[in-house]
């Protein structure tokens, strides 16, 4: 009986289950894609690896957790303003031996944390065992950056594709779907937004508007859904003349069904083609603008942020080099996963005859 | 086909007003502009964060009523908004971009003098990127899925994912003469004493304020034009005609270099109409990371000293090229590819 259920189950395999077989058969991009997944998601706990804040602190026989709340100097009787330093604090018990304790993060520095009080010379500072990738010219750590960097980059490049890709698939499906009129007057909407040149306009809003990350977002969002509404468009004037469709019709099915449950399913290929490469681009864009200066506003940890810094002065090579190791590296593994979603979705077989 | 172009043409002006439009409310509408900017000045610098919103209300600002006219008269922003978008369109058509705030000079002037050293660099860097990507494409589709084609696609990789600039600013760091080697200068288009040298000198100083930069560009177009080409080959090499030419015996170099080539070519060719806002679009952040003296630098300093007539003036002639470009290589593809047939 069992076995007759698995049988069935292979039979009526869908579509996209086969695609996603046919995506984990191609190494690259499958192993990039758990990667940038794994990596995501630690993200969102990254306090837990690099961070300024202890973990756990045992002080007079009692435990604290500073990673979830905060605490003063005083509350560990250090003499500072502010919050408590816990890598002093460290170093303190153990000089004074007296069973308290600090469990820090792997990294113990923060992305904002000025560690001005805590170095000898000035900075920026190049890598040393202390700051394995330097410090900045503002005494931050780069390695925190760029570690905090990558989930600010890659939620950015998320939601701008999104939210993109939404707006350019409604517009691409009213045209398609309607034609006529509507497809007109919205293809000369879209030929001037998609003549506007698009970094340019966006640098002129942010730089009057000095944007936070949702007003960035929402910038780069009503510049850049454009591109997605051609393929669209053809998608569904192609769908829209096809047998199922007709017979949709026939049954009486509202034009709201017909467009999302008919028609929309089956023009999902470019959609999903098309994301990963949104995504890198959005990166990039995130990168130069905040290279510009135009970009999300201090102190967030940027990519772009410390490029700038380092262009400032040739000497400070950590300041170009990491970052753009950092960039390298996030975007190569997209465009691997972009690739492989590609081939999966969209094979093409050529033959050649020698 | 004539009424088609004649068509496009006309339809050149609808877009290009929609496109000026944006800008221009974008410009005039959100705060933060120069009068701001201006009054920010007035005050005493310092704590101008509030200024955003308190123009029109005097009543704890110290500047005098006529003051604030004169200067609001000077920017234009004493009249309604649509007004003030019909007076520099209608001295736009009769070719009067108006003045720049900063430069004091007209605006075109301006344009003109930096015009040359983005083409010069533009130029430069599409002939090299056509010279290199269209025979690495045919290259690598011939041998597809050999050793050369697997380690070429690394370049491919490495272009995709790294920005030109910012391959620009790695070569700097690298060549610059900062931490490692000294090859190359840091910036600008050539050097200081460049009038006072012999000619031969003079050569030597361009061409060495050149690689780097046009290193950049070519980086930047460098893997699409290649797996454009790529494909392009590979799919005409299992068409039929391609078959029928082996079947009839002909070798494979004549087959691939003279009957599948030239149809590979065409989406390539098309490509050169978009050069020229290409060579746009690229050049702010290049100029920018070589301190070129350039457009794309021209328009990056407009949008921070809020030079709005410079601003507008660079947006107006890279649109315009754009509109062009996309016309130009529309006439190309037909031309061509003598099946295409607009209508």
């Amino acid at each position: 009986m069992k076995k007759e259920n698995k049988n069935k189950k292979q039979v009526s395999v869908s579509i996209l289950k086969k695609r996603w077989r046919k995506f984990k058969t191609i190494k690259r991009g499958y192993y990039s894609f758990l990667i940038i997944i794994f990596l995501y998601l630690i993200s969102f706990i990254l306090p837990l690896f690099i961070g300024r804040s202890a973990l756990i602190v045992k002080y007079n026989d009692k435990l604290y957790f500073p990673i979830f709340t905060y605490h003063a100097a005083s509350d560990f009787s250090q003499n500072i303003p502010g919050e408590a330093n816990y890598r002093l604090l460290k170093k303190q018990f153990k000089d004074e031996n007296g069973g308290n304790w600090v469990l820090l993060p792997l990294y113990p520095y923060g992305p904002n944390e000025n560690l001005l009080d805590e170095t000898e010379s000035n900075p920026p500072h190049s890598p040393s065992l202390q700051h394995i990738l330097g410090t900045d010219t503002s005494c931050r750590d780069v390695f925190a950056r760029l570690a905090y960097g990558f989930n600010v980059s890659i939620s950015f490049a998320l939601s701008v594709t999104f939210f993109a890709f939404l707006i350019g698939v409604i517009i691409g499906a009213l045209q398609g779907f309607f034609g006529g009129i509507v497809d007109i007057v919205l293809h000369r909407l879209i030929e001037i937004w998609a003549t506007l040149p698009i970094l340019y306009v966006i640098i002129i809003v942010s730089s009057l508007l000095v944007p936070n990350f949702f007003l960035l977002c929402l910038i780069m969002t009503l510049f850049s859904w454009v591109g997605i509404t051609f393929y669209i468009r053809g998608e569904f004037y192609r769908e829209k003349s096809k047998d199922y469709v007709s017979a949709a019709v026939a049954m009486g099915a509202p034009n709201r069904k017909l467009i999302f449950s008919h028609i929309l399913p089956n023009s999902l290929t470019p959609i999903i083609s098309f994301a990963p490469f949104a995504i890198v681009g959005n990166i990039a864009s995130l990168v130069s603008l905040d290279f510009l200066g135009f970009g999300l506003p201090p102190p967030t940890p940027s990519w772009g942020q410390l490029i700038q810094q380092g262009m400032t002065n040739i000497e400070y090579w950590w300041l170009v080099a990491f970052p753009l190791t950092v960039q390298f590296l996030t975007l190569i593994a997209i465009v691997f996963i972009g690739e492989a979603v590609r081939e999966a979705f969209d094979p093409k077989v050529y033959s050649r005859l020698r | 086909m004539t009424s088609y172009f004649i068509r496009r043409f006309l339809l050149i002006i609808p877009t290009f007003i929609g496109i000026t439009l944006i800008t221009f409310l974008i410009l005039q509408v959100v705060p933060g502009g120069p009068l701001e900017m201006e009054l920010m000045k007035l005050r005493g610098g310092g704590q101008g964060g509030e200024v955003n919103s308190s123009i029109g209300n005097s009543g704890n600002i110290n500047i005098p009523e006529s003051a604030l006219k004169e200067m609001k008269e000077f920017y234009g922003f004493d009249k309604p908004i649509l007004i003030r978008y019909f007076d520099w369109l209608s001295n736009l058509v009769r070719f009067n971009f108006g003045k720049s705030y900063t430069y004091a000079e007209p605006v075109w002037d301006i344009i003109v003098s930096r015009f040359n050293v983005s083409i010069y660099f533009g130029l430069i860097s599409f002939i090299l990127t056509y010279l290199i990507c269209v025979p690495l494409g045919v290259l690598k589709a011939v041998k597809n899925g050999s050793k050369f084609d697997f380690f070429s696609s690394f370049m491919v990789f490495l272009g995709y994912s790294t920005p030109g600039w910012a391959f620009g600013a790695l070569m700097l760091i690298l060549f610059g003469g900062g931490s490692f080697w000294n090859v190359f200068p840091l910036s600008g288009f050539r050097s200081e004493d460049f009038d006072s040298m012999n000619f031969f000198q003079q050569i030597f100083d361009q061409l060495h304020h050149t690689i780097l930069p046009v290193i950049a560009y070519v980086i930047g177009n460098f893997a699409t034009l290649t797996i454009l080409t790529k494909n392009s080959v590979i799919e005409n090499l299992s068409q039929d005609y391609v078959k029928t030419a082996f079947a009839k015996g002909l070798s494979e170099k004549r087959v691939i270099f003279y009957h599948a080539l030239r149809n590979s070519l065409i989406p390539i060719v098309t490509g050169i109409g978009g050069f020229l806002g290409l060579i746009m679009a690229g050049s702010m952040l290049i100029e920018k990371v070589f301190n070129i003296q350039g457009m794309g630098l021209l328009a990056f300093n407009s949008i921070i000293n809020r030079d709005y007539p410079v601003t507008m003036g660079i947006l107006v002639i890279t649109s315009f090229l754009m509109l062009i470009g996309n016309i130009f290589s529309d006439m190309i593809y037909a031309w061509a590819d003598p099946r295409i047939r607009f209508k």
